[in-house]
């Protein structure tokens, strides 16, 4: 026998009630609070990173690494979870070097998470693994490594802590070097493991391209070591040496005195990283006669044999006078440039004239930037013949009224190396993808020819001559011809606003071998205590340096090919 | 004939599961594998840095003259048996650009 109608209905009101609850969750769950459910649970069984691409290298013309990304740990506490703060501490303390006074106090904040040290060395990460400390953690990040410590600094640059390029390089080239940031959603499971990294590999952002330097290492090397021992001799404010391939405008170093470390930078001024090489204008004195000399020459005012008076060393122009280191009488052409006379080149420049000295000083460069691809140059200082005094013609013949930087003196006297043709200078000579491919390749660029292939070849047998037996003896190397000028420059003394008795500037330019140009070279040495005369302070520099690259470079010396022909 | 119809969804079911949790199984061997892949990458860009800071000419300069007793060679001491340059030059310019520059008018000269 059934149950009676009653209890039937009972039943059943029981039975559709439970539906009706169940049925009004599902509604609930599934439709009104469906979107913040799901969200919830992709909160839980998703996690979302940033994935960034390694940072690109930088390597010489050779492959060898200057600047690379390496990922090293950093390490944070969690304060809230300590047992104990000062324990934790003194262990820290003995691995990171840190004062254990000033870990004890961050571990003590009331927060959950306090970074102790970023980007240590991985070594001391590793023997924080071994501690095993509760509620002190590690993450790993990319850092920037200069593993040749100083060398290259002022032209390499360096980056923040943010790993963007600051300086150098790795400001100029910035977008080329960083790599892919990407926002990537990853699968966990309830262990918070990370479950089947499906598609994965279209995931992994691109590395960021990599940059092939025409620099040498070692020639950098020999620059700089050359640089630091001469700046140390004369007691130097600071010095520049710029090494340079006349035929392409390719720099082979770029040295610049004082140093610094790239891997250090914290604790610096930009002082100290600024790479006077471009940025520094001095006026370049004797130096400026090359190109006094050339115009000349290429507009026929001048021979290697015309004569010049040297006034017995004075000479008045505009009300002031003009003094030679010594008195000279008459001379040739040559003569004055070996001895490097101010009364000749004075004379040379005002039968040159404002118009035709203006329009050489700008067809060789100056007063204009070179485009080096590195951040920072100056334009230097050249002002328009509507605004030369009465002296400045004979001023700016010897190389004062007028700012260059290193760089643009050497692109000048690299024009005569190279038969008349000036060239762009550069320093990354291509970029490559992540897989070594390469995406750029940077070819030498001419910029204009600057007088002709026999002005060219005249001067440089006037330059020879200074060199062999004028003011640039010093800078002779035995078995080869060099040719080359030098130039000695008071400074403006900021005080007084007039020329100073003892801040100088002596620098030589010059190139080698003379009869087939391999290095093109400036050197400056900024107010050098005692003698500072260019043929003193920077010629016997130019000596050291391209007697060890030309050995370095396997160029024979005169007496070789002599040898070798004969056989 | 039911019974083999049974038999054939339990199997689909089992494949179904079975192909499943594998997929889990060989998501955490890929894991594994490319945490040990970045481990090794790891080290090897650390080794790079080492070699690198090793090979420093400034280094090679200090071990050779303060712990192996040798100085640079003096003037004439060198001597290039076979003249080669070790460095050749950089690309030069394209043709075109140097033909341009060579038949330019000098500047200046013109004027």
């Amino acid at each position: 026998m059934g149950p009676s109608g009653g209890r039937r209905y009972v039943l059943l009101f029981f039975l559709l009630s439970g539906f009706g609850v169940i049925l009004f969750r599902l509604v609930s769950l599934q439709v009104l609070q469906a979107a913040e459910l799901t969200a919830r649970a992709d909160r839980q069984h998703q996690k979302s990173v940033t994935l960034e691409g390694v940072r690109g290298a930088v390597t010489d013309r050779h492959g060898k690494v200057l600047a690379m990304n390496v990922e090293v740990p950093s390490i944070f506490g969690v304060p809230t979870s300590l047992d104990s703060p000062a324990n934790a501490a003194k262990s820290l303390s003995s691995v990171l070097h840190i004062r254990r006074d000033d870990i004890e106090k961050k571990l003590r904040q009331d927060k959950h998470f306090v970074w102790l040290a970023r980007k240590v060395e991985p070594e001391k990460g590793r023997r924080l693994e071994q501690l095993s400390i509760d509620g002190i953690g590690m993450v790993m990040e990319g850092r920037r490594f200069y593993p040749k410590g100083p060398l290259l600094a002022h032209v390499l640059g360096f980056v923040g802590m943010d790993g963007v390029g600051l300086e150098g390089l790795e400001r100029r080239y910035e977008s080329q070097l960083h790599g892919e940031k990407r926002l990537t959603i990853l699968q966990r499971d309830a262990l918070g493991r990370t479950v089947f990294p499906k598609g994965l590999r279209e995931q992994v952002p691109a590395a960021g391209h990599a940059l092939t330097l025409t620099i040498d290492e070692v020639i950098q090397y020999i620059a700089e070591k050359e640089l630091e021992e001469a700046v140390d001799h004369a007691r130097a404010k600071s010095g520049t040496i710029i090494v340079m391939e006349p035929q392409s405008g390719a720099i082979l170093a770029m040295a610049v005195s004082p140093r610094f470390d790239p891997n250090a930078v914290a604790s610096l001024t930009a002082d100290r990283w600024r790479n006077r090489a471009l940025t520094d204008t001095y006026e370049p004195g004797s130096t400026m006669k090359v190109v006094v000399a050339a115009a000349a020459l290429e507009e026929r005012v001048m021979m290697p044999g015309s004569m010049l008076f040297g006034e017995n060393g004075r000479m008045t122009v505009a009300n002031t006078t003009i003094h030679d280191h010594e008195k000279l009488g008459w001379m040739t052409f040559a003569q004055m440039m070996q001895k490097s006379s101010n009364i000749g080149a004075a004379k040379t420049g005002i039968l040159l004239g404002q118009q035709r000295l203006y329009r050489y000083l700008q067809a060789f460069g100056f007063g204009q930037r070179t485009d080096i691809d590195l951040p920072g140059e100056v334009v230097g200082l050249l002002k328009s013949p509507r605004e030369w005094g009465r002296r400045s013609l004979a001023s700016i013949s010897m190389g004062q009224e007028i700012g260059v930087t290193p760089l643009q003196m050497v692109s000048a006297v690299s024009a005569i190396a190279n038969d008349g043709v000036l060239m762009k200078p550069y320093v990354v000579s291509g970029v490559s993808d992540q897989k070594g491919q390469l995406v750029k390749e940077v070819l030498p660029q001419v910029r204009r020819r600057v007088v002709s292939p026999a002005t060219a070849r005249t001067l440089t047998t006037i330059l020879e001559g200074v060199v062999a037996s004028g003011t640039g003896t010093k800078a002779a190397i035995p078995g080869f011809r060099v040719a080359g000028k030098t130039g000695t420059a008071q400074k403006v003394d900021p005080r007084t606003g007039a020329y100073s008795s003892v801040l100088s500037v002596g620098s030589f330019v010059g190139f080698v071998p003379a009869d087939a140009p391999r290095l093109a070279m400036i050197v400056v040495i900024d107010e050098p205590q005692g003698e500072a005369w260019g043929g003193v302070v920077a010629a016997p520099v130019f000596r050291r340096v391209g007697e060890q690259v030309l050995t370095y470079l396997g160029v024979p010396r005169d007496d070789q090919v002599k040898i070798a022909m004969a056989r | 004939m039911k019974a083999v119809a049974v038999v054939a969804a339990m199997c689909l079911v089992f494949a179904f599961v079975w192909e499943r949790v594998d997929v889990v199984r060989l998501g955490y061997s890929i894991e594994r594998l490319k945490t040990q892949k970045t481990l090794l990458e790891r080290e090897r860009d650390q080794l790079q840095v080492k070699v690198s800071a090793l090979t420093a000419p400034e280094r090679i300069a200090r071990v050779a003259t303060d712990k192996l007793g040798l100085f640079p060679p003096q003037q004439g001491q060198v001597f290039i048996i076979h003249p080669q340059p070790s460095v050749p030059l950089l690309a030069t310019a394209p043709v075109e650009h140097l033909r341009i520059a060579r038949t330019m008018p000098v500047l200046g000269g013109a004027k």
